[in-house]
């Protein structure tokens, strides 16, 4: 009557071991990036080619954004593509050389130092991401099922691949020409491959599995994620030949209104989801989540901005762009899922053998929701805040704005301490 | 009562009683009223335990812990029997297999 049994799928979980350390990391990026915002608030008069932006970004990017990422998705993988990780020791590997290689590479821009620092970090970044590269198209490879989840995890690393070796590129470009064109050339190719080809593709893969399992809901749409992701590959690829082909600003609203598309169809799916969940009592964390669906259309509104600009004006918006990418959508995101993963991680490790109703507190218990209320105030407030400086050009916004932010991402720090110091009550 | 096969109800009956102190904690309902378990059997001769189920999703990251639960309220409910648990994702679990305690306790 039922196939085959056996404990032969246990055991099939990634250790904590492995991933907490991604999440401590990426928890000091965010405090770090953070003081630097506020010590760099002049940054909305400057050229985004400019040492304080560059090292905020990178540090956003690669220490707060694709740490946590990684981090969560060894711990992910196995349910995305229905299939154990590939090695463990890959994951530690990805982990060491990029926790070496970021503050090297940020304090190379930082000084704006293209020698050694610069060069030493992004080999290191390269050397972490050709890690995770391999373990996540092995473990996919290995995997018996190939479903679409499958493919937004491999293609999403591929992508983050094609990120940092043309980001190595760009580096040695600056003191040896590698390159037709200076380094400042190529920056829209280097960010829209991280951020469509890598942010976007991973969080719609994870986001499209885990958001449907957290609200327990019925729906499900396979064929609406094919189109996602053609649409984000097809837009990006787009993109990518029009910019080496030198193209008329014009043409590119067209990847432009493929990944609006996308990020449309996406939201729709979320929608349908949440309409015919089971779980009716939808969580502060999975709720802050879909806030983060929402925020994907405002860095759209900023690019078409960009695009309909006169120059003169393009300073601020795509300080804004950017501005919405790291600090908005990814920033909500991540902080609803920290504490949606984090704590079943922890949990998973103290009380493994105690999942009976008095011997073992609910994960949800291992953080403190009065903490995280405030962080969600203060990081809505800080953003909002934050965006209206940049455009009226007011110092003491964009102070505000970047002090709330920084109060926000201390109380994200201080929770995700207490969840990872958690201890049975005796 | 709850939708699990089994060739001895009233020792099932028992063995569910331990199992509603079973939860899935990520989504805060016991294993019973979530419908994972499919079967519990008995091995009288044996002294055995022979329990199938499954879990919400394959490697879902709480099933060790969910599984080793369910082998220890097994034990705990029947001390001189051996509980031998059976993961099995055929059928799979569908939203279906809940009860309509389970149902009403998310619908909150």
């Amino acid at each position: 009557m039922f196939g085959g049994g056996g404990l032969g799928g246990m055991q099939q979980t990634t250790s904590y071991k492995v991933v907490l350390p991604f999440y401590a990391y990426a928890a000091l990026s965010f405090l770090v990036a953070c003081i630097l915002l506020l010590f760099h608030t002049n940054l909305a008069d400057q050229h985004y080619f400019f040492p304080g932006t560059l090292s905020i970004t990178h540090l956003m990017a690669l220490g707060w954004c694709t740490m946590i990422i990684m981090g969560a998705s060894h711990q992910l993988v196995p349910v995305l593509i229905e299939g154990k990780l590939a090695s463990e020791r890959l994951a530690f590997l990805s982990f060491l050389f990029c926790a070496l290689g970021i503050p090297l590479l940020v304090c190379g821009f930082y000084e704006f130092n293209t020698g050694w620092p610069l060069q030493t970090g992004a080999i290191l970044i390269n050397l972490g991401v050709i890690c995770f590269l391999a373990n996540m198209l092995s473990s996919v490879v290995q995997s018996k099922q190939r479903d679409v989840h499958s493919w937004y995890m491999a293609a999403a690393s591929l992508w983050l691949f094609s990120t940092t070796f043309f980001g190595l590129l760009l580096v040695f470009n600056f003191q040896n020409p590698l390159l037709p064109k200076g380094s400042v050339s190529y920056l829209s190719l280097h960010a829209h491959m991280g951020l469509a080809g890598w942010f976007l593709l991973l969080v719609i893969g994870v986001a499209s599995r885990l958001i449907p399992m957290f609200l327990i809901s019925k729906y499900t749409n396979r064929k609406r994620l094919w189109w996602v992701f053609g649409l984000v590959n097809g837009g990006l690829i787009t993109f990518i030949l029009m910019r080496l082909a030198g193209l008329n600003t014009f043409w590119y609203y067209v990847p432009l209104l493929m990944v609006l598309a996308a990020i449309l169809l996406f939201a729709g799916y979320c929608r349908a989801a949440y309409k015919v969940r089971i779980r009716k009592n939808v969580d502060a964390q999975v709720n802050i989540s879909l806030i983060s669906v929402a925020q994907m259309l405002l860095p759209l509104i900023a690019l078409a901005g960009i695009l309909v600009l006169k120059p003169e004006h393009q300073t601020e918006t795509v300080l804004v762009y950017g501005f919405c990418i790291f600090f908005g959508w990814l920033s909500a995101l991540i902080m609803g899922m920290t504490f949606k993963t984090l704590p079943f991680i922890v949990w998973n490790k103290v009380y493994h053998h105690k999942a009976h109703a008095s011997a073992a507190p609910a994960p949800k218990e291992l953080f403190n929701e009065k903490i995280f209320g405030l962080m969600k105030k203060l990081y809505l407030a800080g953003f909002v805040v934050f965006i209206a400086g940049i455009f009226l050009k007011t110092q003491w916004l964009l102070i505000l704005g970047a002090s709330a932010l920084l109060l926000a991402a201390i109380l994200y720090v201080t929770n995700v301490g207490i969840t990872l110091t958690h201890k049975p009550k005796s | 009562m709850s939708n699990i096969i089994t060739n001895d109800s009233i020792r099932c009956a028992v063995a569910t009683t331990g199992l509603y102190n079973v939860y899935d904690p990520e989504i805060g309902l016991n294993v019973v009223d979530l419908g994972l378990i499919y079967q519990i059997d008995f091995d009288e001769a044996a002294k055995q335990i022979h329990a199938t189920m499954t879990l919400t999703t394959q490697f879902c990251p709480m099933g060790d812990s969910i599984v080793s639960n369910v082998i220890q309220s097994l034990g705990e409910s029947f001390s001189d029997f051996e509980p031998h648990v059976y993961l099995t994702f055929e059928p799979p679990w569908s939203h279906n297999r809940i009860s309509e305690a389970g149902q009403e306790f998310l619908s909150r």
